[in-house]
């Protein structure tokens, strides 16, 4: 599947890239990314994550063909 | 309209747009790049969104503003991109019969997409060092991502 990350998650992972594998949900996609670079975990604990510009909880179904969106906590204003 | 914009927001030119002929009240407020933030002096900001989702989310929210007032006028527009100091990087304006409801839901708005809406801000300081802003520690508070503390709501108590 396809990820997107933006704002302090640029720090640890490209704006976008592509993650090879089974995913099943968002709950695993949180743990491979926390294992890939384990300086961001704390960050990822408090990130919503969105699929098609809908926010989805922990246990949505992950498809190869998806495109996740991380979404940090926003500072907008 | 595109609630998020990669070049300068036209205050004025949106104040033109707001005025109504049912409206005796309008609020607009801009919320303007400081030159010092917590003690560190400030260069300028940069704004990033997730432009999609922002847009539709920030239509939502003047949606449910219209529901809960009587709104003869939304508009809301945020920046995106470098900021300088003294440029606004959002403008919200509300337009109701009266100035009460004016007033309420021109915080009520700012408030939510200062919390929920997709865009961030990096800070850049005159000492060449970056940090991405925390405006939105929430999570601390209620272990929610999805979970906000409004300041709209603590103004009631």
């Amino acid at each position: 599947m396809k990820v997107q990350v933006f704002a302090a998650l640029k720090d640890y992972f490209d704006k976008e890239f592509e993650l090879a594998g089974e995913v099943q949900d968002v709950a695993s996609l949180k743990e491979r990314l926390s294992a890939l670079n384990p300086g961001s975990r704390n960050m990822l604990q408090i990130c919503r994550f969105a699929v098609g510009d809908e926010f989805v909880p922990q246990d949505f179904q992950l498809k190869e063909s998806d495109t996740v969106c991380v979404i940090p906590p926003s500072s907008g204003g | 309209m595109n609630h998020i914009s990669a070049e300068p927001l036209d205050v004025v030119g949106l104040l033109a747009q707001s005025h109504h002929p049912q409206a005796g009240a309008i609020v607009l407020f801009s919320g303007e790049v400081r030159d010092n933030n917590m003690g560190r002096q400030v260069a300028y900001l940069d704004y990033e969104s997730h432009e999609s989702m922002a847009n539709k989310m920030t239509a939502a929210i003047l949606e449910e503003a219209k529901q809960k007032w009587p709104l003869n006028i939304a508009v809301a527009q945020h920046r995106t991109g470098k900021v300088g100091i003294g440029e606004s990087a959002v403008v919200v304006i509300t337009a109701s019969p009266h100035r009460g409801e004016a007033y309420a839901a021109n915080r009520y708005i700012i408030d939510r997409i200062k919390h929920e809406v997709p865009i961030w801000k990096c800070e850049y300081f005159t000492d060449g060092t970056r940090k991405w802003g925390g405006n939105c520690n929430c999570h601390d508070i209620t272990g929610d991502a999805n979970q906000h503390v409004y300041e709209f709501d603590e103004l009631k108590k």
